[in-house]
């Protein structure tokens, strides 16, 4: 089998096969790079000290600092979340649906995708002190403008021929947009909410620099300070972890609440 | 089932113009007049591109965005002129027929959860209506698939099986069978006439396939192309089904060579008319 063919089936067990090499190929590097010294620990700890060092986070004294991290970083994850979809998919519906609508709210959305959100922190600081209002403000920013332009798309890119024959069969207009037109959209919009809610993972460290007293972010940045290094690869690996975890748990669930689009 | 009140169908003097770029109209529909009266399958012959599927959703009631559809004419149901949306007709499209996200059962019963239908019939009564048009179609044991795990005929055979539970009194074919091969679409056409003889109501039948024509149609009103004009029409008295005997005949022939005729000189050769064996 030629290695070049975009089409070409992989079985389940090549794809895990091929992933996991990549990971032990990593961390082969990793280990020889810092290991024989090429690299002081400072700059790169071992694999094996960051192990260590997720094992003291995870459990020491008696509590379990990574826990208590990650709780309330996902926490805020959540809560951004909640407010992401509460407001995000309602306003891209309706801009998606309402062509005026669009040209209305269109310039005060889209130019935020290509804004540097985390150049906004300082002035969410400003505007709502250093409390849990600004970092979930922070990761509701970051997360939005990317969704309402999806949203909107996902509404926009259901095929006018379906408009035109759920209006024969007698729907209003509203009717249209709400029993054809979005329930057509969800796989779509759920991508939308997909990629908003990967997103605010990325974000977190950075809502969380500014006077966090707990969260992932606070725990890198507090290893950083003492140069523990180890720990703050611990505390990004969790990340990652975590960011895939949601992705892959959010995926799950949108195949099972939308299994004709998988059968298409 | 009983049988659909009669309908009057009036088209008068429709235009439809189309803006091209540099300013020029680009008239695709020139002055059609037509009149239907009584139930029946009325097919609307033409090559592709000619106007009939435009003339099909302005009698739907239904045009697209950014459209003004007639250009000028009007249109009457009834003696009523109808530029919206109304629920006389119900149409059957090519393609994009079914919803993907509902299953076989929800497509045939969507119409019944918009306000228009839910006034007029309870609960009760839209599924048995359902569940005897699923039977009717021969889909009663698929009503929980989605349609993408459906044929091409078997899609269609839903979007029958849901404009008819609707009980039309106008049924507005756009070339339904055109996408289907030729067994199938064959299979499809015997199932409209059993369909037809339960619900008579008055159905106009695009296509441009000139056997269908003469196998489905009590009339055949020829089309032409670049500007959509009536080059003939016409009417067929053999009962239905049609054998495949009165499909050899001196009769079918005569009237297979009449369409074709027509169709080239107010063509000019422009378009195309399929002939199926």
């Amino acid at each position: 089998m030629s290695l070049w063919n975009p089409y070409a089936a992989l079985t389940s067990g090549q794809r895990r096969g091929l992933g996991l090499a990549a990971v032990v190929l990593v961390i082969a590097i990793w280990s020889a790079v810092s290991g024989f010294g090429l690299v002081g620990p400072v700059k790169l700890p071992t694999p094996w000290s960051v192990l260590e060092a997720f094992a003291y986070l995870a459990w020491n004294d008696g509590k379990s600092l990574l826990l208590t991290a990650t709780l309330w970083s996902a926490g805020r994850v959540a809560a951004a979340g909640v407010l992401v979809i509460a407001i995000g998919v309602p306003v891209g519906i309706l801009m998606g649906s309402a062509p005026k609508l669009n040209a209305f709210l269109s310039p005060l959305v889209d130019p935020f995708r290509s804004a540097p959100v985390v150049a906004l922190l300082p002035i969410l600081v400003m505007w709502l002190g250093i409390g849990e209002t600004m970092k979930i403000a922070f990761l509701f920013i970051g997360a939005v403008v990317y969704l309402i332009p999806m949203v909107r798309d996902a509404i926009q890119a259901v095929p006018q021929s379906y408009w035109i024959s759920t209006r024969d069969l007698g729907a209003t207009h509203w009717e249209c947009v709400i029993k054809a037109i979005v329930p057509m959209a969800m796989p779509r919009i759920a991508d939308a909410i997909i990629v908003g809610i990967s997103m605010m993972w990325t974000y977190i460290t950075v809502a969380e620099y500014v006077n966090a007293r707990e969260g992932l972010g606070q725990l890198i940045q507090n290893a950083r300070r003492f140069s523990a290094m180890d720990q703050v690869f611990a505390g990004i690996i969790v990340i990652i972890a975590l960011a895939l975890v949601t992705y892959q748990l959010m995926l799950g669930l949108k195949k099972k609440l939308y299994p004709w689009e998988t059968s298409l | 089932m009983n049988a659909a009140s009669p309908v009057s169908l009036v088209l008068k003097n429709i235009v439809q113009e189309y803006a091209m770029p540099g300013g020029k109209k680009n008239r695709v529909i020139d002055d059609i007049n037509l009149e239907f009266n009584q139930p029946g399958i009325n097919m609307l012959l033409g090559p592709s591109g000619c106007g009939k599927s435009t003339l099909m959703t302005m009698m739907g009631g239904v045009r697209p965005a950014g459209v003004d559809s007639p250009t000028s004419g009007t249109i009457l149901i009834d003696g009523a002129e109808c530029n919206d949306a109304h629920d006389d007709a119900v149409m059957v499209f090519q393609r994009y027929a079914n919803r993907p996200d509902l299953t076989v059962y929800e497509n045939v019963a969507f119409p019944f959860r918009l306000a228009l239908w839910k006034k007029k019939l309870s609960k009760s009564e839209w599924q048995q209506r359902v569940e005897e048009m699923l039977k009717a179609v021969g889909l009663s044991d698929k009503k929980n698939l989605y349609p993408a795990q459906l044929s091409g005929g078997q899609n269609q055979r839903v979007a029958l099986a849901r404009a008819l539970a609707l009980r039309p009194r106008i049924l507005l074919m756009d070339e339904p069978f055109g996408a289907l091969d030729a067994q199938i679409r064959e299979e499809m056409q015997q199932l409209l006439i059993e369909l037809y003889k339960a619900w008579p109501c008055l159905i106009i039948f695009v296509t441009h396939d000139v056997t269908e024509a003469l196998l489905l149609g009590d009339r055949v009103i020829v089309l032409s192309t670049q500007p959509a004009l009536v080059a003939d029409d016409f009417e067929i008295t053999e009962a239905r089904p049609r054998s495949s005997a009165w499909q050899r005949s001196t009769e079918a022939v005569k009237l297979e060579e009449r369409i074709l005729s027509k169709l080239h000189n107010a063509s000019g050769g422009r378009g195309a008319v399929r002939v199926s064996i």
